[in-house]
């Protein structure tokens, strides 16, 4: 087709193909998250706020998020729908508790890799008792280890220490990026307002002329928002940070009073909130909330899920606030348990008969997350023994577990041993 | 943080000019640093007829700066320090121990809520019975309410020994009572002296290496805080923060375990409540609601308020001897 440049036809031809278009979009694609983050598309440059009461599953929404950002898209012929980038979290509040990341990662990994099977846990033990190599999941060590080095970890005591971590952070992150050769897409901080009381209490007068900055709220807001700003123009990345509800009594308040009116409606307890009445106080200076792009409210509930027959489940709300959707999301937090550990169990097991692997395994699947994974079992077991006993568990485990453990009714099985 | 003044004999490109130069800008500390734009600094500092030497002493208070962060961690570094010094320890008493699978954790602040003879105090003498016995650490007990017993402490060692060991028991005895150290504080100021103290002396142990302390009580907390808290002042709830970032810095850095106390007030509609308010909420790891069972059968129950990896809601039960 003949083109030529300022005529009519050369408008209308457009600037880019159709693939030049794709291209460019998919590099600032939005995340593909796990709700409650999946109703608006996020993109890199957002800073999405997650408020709510202490505890409302922030964190976690935290670590489910971080997750999928560390996880490849595809790794040996697995699809794991990972964006494949690395995460930088800040800890002002001093209690991430990397095990349970790790165990979080470990359950995506299996889970993913075991196709769309369903996680049942009777079928799991089954599965690995019989030692059926193709039905067994697939746990990737080199794919977890790498994960685990792509989230990157500081926590701050206070003000200035998160201060000292943002100034360096641009250093920091080229470092890291050169050595995963991937880029840094999530800059997550739990709890932005951590520290509230600590600076609001400090502002004193400036000593040595009226130009000194003195160390206040205002002050520190402004800094922080201003480096995070100039990271954001460096690095582009989607930042995510936790608030905690701390002045915030009315919502409670409103609550309780709610429950006791009506306490047979509970389960889906309080109506949409109004845009005139906040269900919080809003305690940030006006520099953070103005930097906000989007905010979302968590919530947990009273009531623990009927649908499951042990208490390892919890319920929680979310509802878009900014931008304000019609609508609240209700999402459960499942306790996981680790089958890398039942791995570690079948192979100790070998030998002993599979109804009561089974019972231990089931035993397991109770005991959550950590302790299972942590300790390393060693069982003794002899002939015609009539029960078994955990004699030693490694590192990390008191008499008191082993004891608690041993007499726990699921594990005295009177089980002959051939 | 040190003022610039303090830095020129380390670092001798922080030298007068610099400072002048600062202090022309309203900086006089490496903390008024951190609320500058350090691209603006620059900028400024171009204009100047020294301007490289002056970039190079950004440059160096960068570095600086630098140091003075807590470090980076990835996470496999992060699970290597879990498994190697995040140990569990077993409180004594075997229904907490099967509630929080295995005990308290070392590196988290575990706290005890309930209201007036619901336990909380013999857990806490329990706990540092068990410590000290069990465990071969030592025991820091900070005492706000006079409420220690010593009694009680020998009464749990010697609950499960054999009676005709009379000396071996009471070399036990002897051990455990000195693995105990009890400090009786009546307000917040002391307690941060205390824990300053304590923070100092574990800092040189640690250099010697021979880190013993294991687990930090205070029975109780809110007794401490409650008489700093009410008005509108923001001082109160400001010490109240600080002390648990205290408590928890202490926890991480010196691998403890921390156990203390809450009481409970009236909520709205009568519900009780954990006392020290929304704020305090976020500052402990796990939160455990205890309560005393109805008809003096000495059962008591606990339930999970709040724990990084476990639903809320779970409960158990427990009985301690009498």
């Amino acid at each position: 087709m003949e083109q030529v440049v300022g005529s009519p036809k050369g408008w209308i031809d457009g600037d880019e193909s159709a693939k030049e278009m794709l291209a460019r979009v998919l590099t600032a694609r939005p995340f593909l998250l796990l709700p409650p983050l999946h109703r608006v598309p996020l993109r890199v440059g957002n800073v999405v706020e997650l408020v709510g009461p202490s505890p409302s599953s922030k964190t976690h929404v935290l670590i489910q998020a971080a997750v999928s950002c560390v996880l490849p898209k595809e790794w040996n012929g697995v699809h794991y729908g990972g964006s494949d980038h690395l995460v930088v979290f800040l800890d002002l509040d001093c209690r991430f508790d990397i095990l349970r990341f790790s165990e979080m990662l470990k359950h995506r990994i299996i889970g993913e890799s075991i196709g769309s099977m369903k996680i049942d846990s009777e079928k799991m033990d089954f599965d690995l008792w019989n030692n059926d190599k193709k039905r067994r999941p697939a746990y990737d060590e080199e794919l977890y280890v790498l994960c685990m080095r792509r989230f990157l970890y500081a926590r701050c005591y206070d003000s200035f220490e998160f201060l000292a971590t943002l100034k360096t952070l641009h250093y920091r992150i080229q470092k890291e990026e050169e050595a995963h050769g991937t880029s840094v897409h999530m800059l997550m901080i739990d709890s932005i307002g951590a520290f509230h009381w600590i600076d609001r209490a400090s502002t004193f007068m400036p000593v040595g002329g009226n130009n000194r900055k003195s160390h206040s709220l205002q002050t520190v807001s402004e800094t922080v928002v201003q480096e995070i700003r100039k990271l954001l123009v460096l690095h582009p990345m989607l930042v995510i940070a936790t608030k905690a509800t701390i002045l915030g009594d009315i919502y409670a308040m409103n609550d309780a009073k709610w429950n006791l009116r009506k306490p047979d409606t509970s389960n889906c307890r309080s109506g949409r909130i109004t845009s005139q009445q906040l269900p919080y106080r809003e305690y940030m200076p006006s520099i953070w909330q103005t930097f906000v792009t989007h905010r979302i409210l968590l919530r947990a509930s009273d009531d623990h899920l009927p649908v499951s027959n042990d208490q390892n489940h919890s319920l929680y709300f979310s509802e878009w606030l900014l931008p304000s959707l019609s609508f609240i999301d209700k999402f459960i937090v499942k306790e996981v348990f680790c089958f890398g550990t039942c791995r570690l169990a079948s192979s100790l097991f070998h030998e002993v008969r599979r109804d009561l692997w089974c019972s231990l395994a089931s035993h397991f699947l109770i005991f959550p997350i950590m302790p299972v994974s942590y300790y390393s079992v060693k069982i003794t077991m002899t002939k015609g023994q009539q029960n078994f006993k955990i004699l030693a568990i490694s590192r990390g485990c008191s008499d008191g577990f082993l004891q608690a453990f041993n007499k726990s009714a699921l594990l005295e099985h009177e089980t002959e041993i051939e | 943080m040190a003022p610039l003044k303090a830095l020129e004999q380390e670092y001798p490109i922080i030298n007068s000019s610099f400072q002048n130069f600062c202090a022309s800008r309203g900086i006089f500390s490496v903390e008024d640093l951190l609320l500058h734009d350090l691209y603006v600094l620059v900028a400024f500092a171009e204009q100047e007829s020294d301007a490289e030497r002056l970039k190079q002493g950004i440059t160096q208070v960068l570095s600086i700066i630098d140091g003075q962060h807590q470090p980076w961690l990835n996470g496999m570094e992060l699970l290597e320090d879990a498994h190697r010094n995040k140990h569990v320890l077993s409180s004594g008493c075997e229904g907490i121990d099967f509630l929080l699978q295995g005990g308290l954790r070392k590196g988290q602040l575990t706290e005890l809520v309930g209201a007036s003879s619901s336990g909380k105090t013999q857990l806490c003498l329990l706990a540092a019975s068990n410590v000290a016995k069990e465990h071969m650490g030592s025991v820091v007990y900070l005492d706000t309410g006079n409420s220690f017993s010593p009694q009680r402490i020998t009464h749990f060692i010697c609950r499960h020994s054999d009676p005709a060991i009379d000396q071996a028991k009471h070399r036990i005895l002897q051990k455990v009572m000195n693995s105990i150290l009890c400090h009786s504080v009546f307000d917040i100021f002391t307690m941060f002296d205390v824990l300053n103290l304590l923070e100092l002396n574990l800092r040189s142990q640690m250099q010697r290496g021979d880190c013993q302390v294991q687990l930090l009580i205070i029975d109780s907390v809110s007794s401490l805080i409650t008489p700093i808290l009410g008005g509108s002042g923001s001082q109160g709830r400001a010490l109240m923060v600080s002390a648990g970032f205290l408590l928890k810095k202490l926890a991480h850095e010196h691998n403890l375990a921390v156990l203390v106390t809450n009481h409970t007030v009236g909520g709205e509609g009568g519900i009780c409540k954990p006392a020290l308010g929304e704020s305090w909420k976020s500052i402990p790891h796990v939160r455990l609601l205890l309560s005393r069972d109805r008809g003096g059968s000495g059962v008591y129950s606990v339930s999970v308020l709040k724990h990084p990896s476990m639903a809320p809601g779970k409960a158990s039960r427990f009985m301690i001897d009498d």
